[in-house]
Order: structure tokens, then C-alpha cells, then sequence
């Protein structure tokens, strides 16, 4: 069984009426992690999950996905797929949903009803299963939406920004099932411009923009290249101290110096050499950039009127070396 | 629950309800004694020396109700156009993005969705339209003691029907995605097919059956004579009435598929274009003449030239419909 369950090259998509969506696309996704693809608005994430699901015709595409052409149908009976803004017919239930996209993926009536109550249980709505649509608040329709994506027992679930609209609680839950699918062998396949929430939960993401993939990657792969580390010192450097450092590769501030990459080997005479000056050490960290500082970077963008850059990155969570 | 997802909430079943259940009532009160028809449960009484219990008049006056009234008109255009209300928004809400994503990513092909949802359309219809016929169906049997099989033509005539308007109504929510949009614009080709039948079928009787049934007519004063003998059909007419009918003949035929029911319903063995059968013996020439020149006109079009050039335009028409759904992108 290959690793890659998604392997697509020059995948190009243009409208009728000259807009080309993507612009010769070519991804990687592994097998059993959660991938995450992120992009401005009309970067053509969601022209990209169409294309992979069969609702949108490429103009040009190779590659394969689960082992056979993209468009092959057979595919499609080991996929997921909760597409973005989900309408389901308000005037059906929550089982009866997943029952009725069951039918659509040829699974007997039998098996659909097991199905539909392990999965409303499973998305915590086995109270609700017998409630109709309408009744229903945003996030507990992005659950159902959720559990017919799992009807089929998927390889692969697309889910195309699952969390838009939902409130933080409804997030956190949604994030644990994200987890909970990892976790049972599937590979997780998420478009999302809420890269808060990707970065809380991808093993690796493609950055897209304008039709193309700029970045593609583990998280850590990605901001390898933005690593260092920071020391917050207290007291006065002497300037014979502060010319070795610099030589070393250390770039001082005021009572701040960062050394670039991600071993901390190099760093230890430099913190030998301030003790010897009785030189406080402060804090230590290892920082990297957020998803958003790389997205941002990637896609060159600062927002409308917008020039703000973070200088001083977040530190990664767990990563404090001396506090 | 299958393939077939629900069509409609309580609304349409409602509107099913008050449109059906009206008539059925009004029709199941008919009665006959013998002094002539009893309306209302016998709440009235209306005298009549021919249509009296037990007489072949009762039976075909009964039948004509249905196969001459309810049929073309209550349920071939009041409750159709009810029908289509309801129905309409079927294939504009499946399409919708958010909706048809999830049916169309599934391993099913796009012409059997298609088709699955058409004719889970189209069952919706005969549902109704054959519980109307079961009532029509007891009433019969218990009003003249005649179980009539023949009724259930109805189911099938009227579905038929349906389905031609509706696939235009198909075609355009493929194209638009809008409920209004595909209600209005089927409304109007049904419009249009329906005054271009008209327009044939007063033609044919102005041509055909008024000189056959010996009667001609004063075009500048409007003034009627009758000659007491069949007449020479005018050739300008018969050539106007040609271009009506070459107009007509790729459009669908509502009107005349509904009254297609009169060929399959028969009473004591002749059906109901049959009229010259149910003439009294004492019967005279000219009423003889007329009811021969309206039998002919009720078989002025062949059962396959009706059906055939319906089919023709409905497989057409959802033929493209079709392929425009499934080359799509959405």
C-alpha cells in the first residue's frame, strides 16, 4: 500500500470565460494524516477538492489518488466528502441524512441504519437523530454533515472549511473528531483559510495562491528555515563579549539576542560566555514562525492598508528551554 | 430510505389534500335513482328521462365526468399546475452548491441521479393522480356496480402528461438553478402548446366537422346553415388547418394525451369517442351525422402520433437537460 494517497501533477483548470482557477497544480498528500490546504480566497482550494471529488471537470490533470486516475468512480466509494456551505434537505432528520447519502454510496438499507446510529453517536447527536434539519443550530448540522461524510468508511475525507461558521465550542469539537478520523487510519484532507485552527491540528500543508502551490510540507519542514533561538538577558554585555557573539552568528538588540536554526548545540558556549560576565539569563526560547506568518509570507500578502510584520514570533507550545 | 430522498414537507402534502380531496368528494356524491341524478348524497335531486339508475346513459354519463371533466380539467390543469408547484423546487434545491457536491461525489453516475430524481418526480404525481383513481375507481363500482379497471389509464395518462411540462422545467433549473425561473418558463411553453391544440382543434372543427355534419358557415355574417347533408371540406381551410397542425406537431400534446383516456375507457364495450354508439335508436340522420363527424374528430389523431411526437419532444428536451448535467461543473 503506497504512502501517498494523493499524487497529482499539473492539474490546470480554466473557466469558461477565461478564468483559470488553477494554474498547473501538482501535491502530495500522505497517507493517514491530516493535511491541510490553505489559500486566500480564490486561491481554487475548493476548484482543486472538486476536481478530486469529480464535481468539477479539469481542463488538464494527471495523477492518481487511492491508486487510480483522478475522475475514476470507483474512487469515489472510498472517499468522503462535506463540502463547504452543506445543505441538507431541512425536512429530513439527522439518521436520515446519513441514510440517504448511504443510498447514494450503494450501501444496503440494512447497513445504512447501523451505520447512521454509530455515526450520530459517534458525532455526539445519537439525541438528535430523530430531529429534523430545520431544528438544527449551525455546528450540529456540520456534525451530521460530518457523519455522512463517514458513512462509507472513506480512505480519504475531504472536508472543505469544516469550522467556517461554527462557534469556538463547536471548533474544539470538531477538532477532536478530526483527530479521533486520524487516529482510525484516514487520511484527513482539510480546506481552511482559519489557519489557527489548521496549524492546532495538521501533520502537513500545501499553501496555495492565485492556482498554485507555494509551499507544500510538514509544519516543521516548513518553518525549519525560520527556527532560532531567543535570549532575554539582564544586565550590561561588555563589548568585547558582544563582538564574539556577533561572530558566532548572534544578532544582539537591546536586551534581546537570537541565534538562527534549530540546534541548540551552538547556543551553549554563548550562554557559558554570559554567565561568565554574570550576565542574567532571563528567558530562553525556541521560536519558529506561525502558519500565519509563513501563509502571509507565501502569499506576500499584509492585508488591505495593512504593513504589519510580527517581529517577534510565537514561541512553539512545550519548547521553553529556561524560564 | 434508498435513493430517493422526500420531496416536499407537510405543505405539499396539504395542498395535495384540499386539491384531491374536494373533487373526490364532489364526484363520489353523484348518484342516479329512478327519476334521474341525485347530487350531494341525494341532498338534490335533478330529474332526467334518460340518465336514470340502470340505464347505459347513467353509466356513460358517469364516466363522462370523469374521462371529460375531472380529468382534462380538474386534474389536467388545476391539480397539474399544483402538481408543478410543489415539484418544481425539486431540482433546483438538489442543485444548489452545498447539495449536489455531496450526491455527485459519490460513485453513482450523474445519468442515473438524474434520472433517479426525474422519475422520483414523476412517482410523486402518479401517487396522488392514482389515489384519485382508486376513489374513482370505488365509486364507480358502487354508484353503477361497474368495476372499471380502465380507470387507472388515468395514472398514467395524467403522469405522462405531467412529465412533459416537467421536463422543461427540468431543463431550465439545469441551466438556471431557479425555481421561479423553471415554473414560469414551463408554465408558458405549456401556455403555448396548449393554445396551439386549441388553435388545431377548433380549426379541425371548423374545417373537417362542421361540413360533415352538414353545417356550413357564413364567414361574413357568422350566420349557420344547416344542410342535412355531409359537405365538401374548403380547400384554403384544410391548408390553413395544415400549417396549424405542422406547427403543433413537434410540441407536446397535453391536451390531446389527456383525452387519450377517452379511447381507453370503455362503457359496455364502446369507448368514449365512440359517440354514435350511445345515440337512443330513435336517433335522427343529422344527430347521427354529427355524432359520426365527432367520433371522427375524437380520432382525428392516432394514439402513436400522440404518444410518439410527446415522447420525441420529452427525450429531447431531458436529453439535453441530461447532457448539460452531466458535463457541468459545480
Amino acid at each position: 500500500m503506497s504512502d501517498i494517497v494523493i499524487d497529482i501533477a499539473d492539474v490546470r483548470k480554466k473557466y469558461r470565460g477565461g478564468v483559470e482557477a488553477l494554474r498547473g497544480v501538482s501535491l502530495q498528500v500522505p497517507r493517514g494524516g491530516i493535511f491541510g490546504l490553505l489559500g486566500p480566497n480564490g486561491a481554487g482550494k475548493s476548484t482543486l477538492v472538486k476536481i478530486l471529488t469529480s464535481i468539477v471537470r479539469p481542463t488538464r490533470c494527471s495523477g492518481i489518488m487511492l491508486g487510480a486516475p483522478i475522475g475514476d468512480k470507483s474512487t469515489l466509494a472510498r472517499i468522503g466528502y462535506l463540502p463547504e456551505h452543506a445543505r441538507f434537505p431541512e425536512y429530513l432528520k439527522g439518521g436520515e441524512v446519513i441514510r440517504y447519502v448511504a443510498g447514494l454510496t450503494g450501501i444496503s438499507r440494512a447497513e445504512a441504519g447501523q451505520k447512521a446510529g454509530q455515526l450520530l453517536e459517534m458525532v455526539g447527536m445519537q439525541d438528535w437523530g430523530k430531529h429534523k434539519m430545520a431544528t438544527y443550530s449551525k455546528g450540529m448540522k456540520q456534525r451530521i454533515g460530518l457523519a455522512q461524510a463517514l458513512v462509507n468508511d472513506p480512505e480519504i475525507v475531504f472536508l472543505d472549511e469544516p469550522t467556517d461558521g461554527v462557534d469556538p465550542k463547536g471548533r474544539l469539537e470538531m477538532r477532536n473528531l478530526l483527530q479521533r478520523m486520524r487516529d482510525d487510519g484516514r487520511t484527513v484532507f482539510i480546506n481552511s483559510h482559519l489557519l489557527g485552527e489548521l496549524e492546532m491540528i495538521c501533520d502537513s500543508v500545501a499553501i496555495m495562491d492565485k492556482g498554485e502551490i507555494v509551499q507544500q510540507g510538514t509544519i516543521a519542514e516548513l518553518t525549519e528555515k525560520s527556527r532560532r533561538y531567543e535570549l532575554k538577558t539582564r544586565g550590561t554585555i561588555s563589548e568585547e563579549l558582544k563582538h564574539k557573539l556577533i561572530a558566532a552568528g548572534a544578532e544582539i538588540g537591546a536586551d534581546m539576542m537570537s541565534m538562527v536554526g534549530s540546534d541548540p548545540a551552538p547556543i551553549q558556549p554563548m550562554l557559558d560566555a554570559l554567565r561568565a560576565e554574570k550576565i542574567t539569563i532571563v528567558e530562553l526560547r525556541e521560536v519558529r514562525q506561525s502558519l500565519e506568518e509563513l501563509f502571509m509570507e507565501s502569499v506576500g500578502a499584509t492585508g488591505v492598508g495593512g504593513t504589519q510584520k510580527r517581529s517577534t514570533p510565537p514561541q512553539l507550545p512545550g519548547k521553553e528551554l529556561v524560564k | 430510505m434508498g435513493l430517493l430522498p422526500p420531496i416536499g414537507g407537510e405543505e405539499v402534502v396539504l395542498d395535495r389534500a384540499v386539491s384531491y380531496g374536494v373533487d373526490r368528494v364532489m364526484y363520489a356524491s353523484v348518484g342516479f335513482t329512478p327519476q334521474g341524478v341525485s347530487v350531494l348524497f341525494g341532498a338534490y335531486e335533478l330529474k332526467n328521462d334518460l340518465i336514470v339508475e340502470g340505464s347505459m346513459f347513467a353509466d356513460y354519463f358517469y364516466m363522462m365526468i370523469f374521462t371529460d371533466y375531472l380529468v382534462p380539467w380538474w386534474l389536467g390543469f388545476f391539480a397539474l399546475v399544483l402538481a408543478l408547484i410543489s415539484v418544481c423546487p425539486i431540482f433546483p434545491d438538489f442543485l444548489k452548491t452545498g447539495s449536489i457536491d455531496v450526491a455527485i461525489s459519490k460513485p453513482m453516475s450523474r445519468v442515473t441521479l438524474f434520472l433517479v430524481k426525474y422519475l422520483g418526480s414523476l412517482l410523486f404525481v402518479a401517487i396522488q393522480v392514482l389515489v384519485f383513481c382508486v376513489i374513482v375507481f370505488i365509486a364507480h363500482g358502487v354508484r353503477l356496480d361497474a368495476w372499471n379497471l380502465e380507470i387507472f389509464w388515468a395514472v398514467l395518462l395524467l403522469t405522462f402528461v405531467f412529465s412533459l411540462i416537467y421536463c422543461v422545467a427540468v431543463l431550465t433549473a439545469v441551466l438556471t438553478r431557479s425555481t421561479l425561473f423553471s415554473l414560469l418558463v414551463a408554465l408558458l411553453v405549456w401556455g403555448v402548446t396548449l393554445s396551439i391544440q386549441w388553435s388545431e382543434s377548433i380549426m379541425y372543427k371548423a374545417t373537417y366537422v362542421m361540413p360533415a355534419s352538414g353545417m356550413s358557415i357564413n364567414m361574413k355574417t357568422g350566420a349557420t346553415n344547416k344542410a342535412g347533408e355531409e359537405l365538401e371540406a374548403n380547400a384554403e381551410m384544410e391548408r390553413f388547418y395544415g400549417i396549424v397542425r405542422a406547427v403543433g406537431m413537434p410540441l407536446p400534446k397535453t391536451r390531446d394525451a389527456t383525452y387519450l383516456l377517452r379511447k381507453k375507457v370503455t362503457v359496455r364495450g364502446n369507448n368514449m369517442t365512440m359517440s354514435s354508439a350511445f345515440l337512443e335508436d330513435e336517433a335522427s340522420a343529422s344527430e347521427l351525422l354529427e355524432a359520426k363527424a365527432m367520433e371522427d374528430y375524437d380520432n382525428r389523431h392516432s394514439v402513436a402520433y400522440v404518444v410518439g411526437s410527446s415522447l420525441a419532444f420529452e427525450v429531447f428536451i431531458l436529453g439535453i437537460a441530461c447532457f448539460i448535467f452531466v458535463r457541468k461543473d459545480f
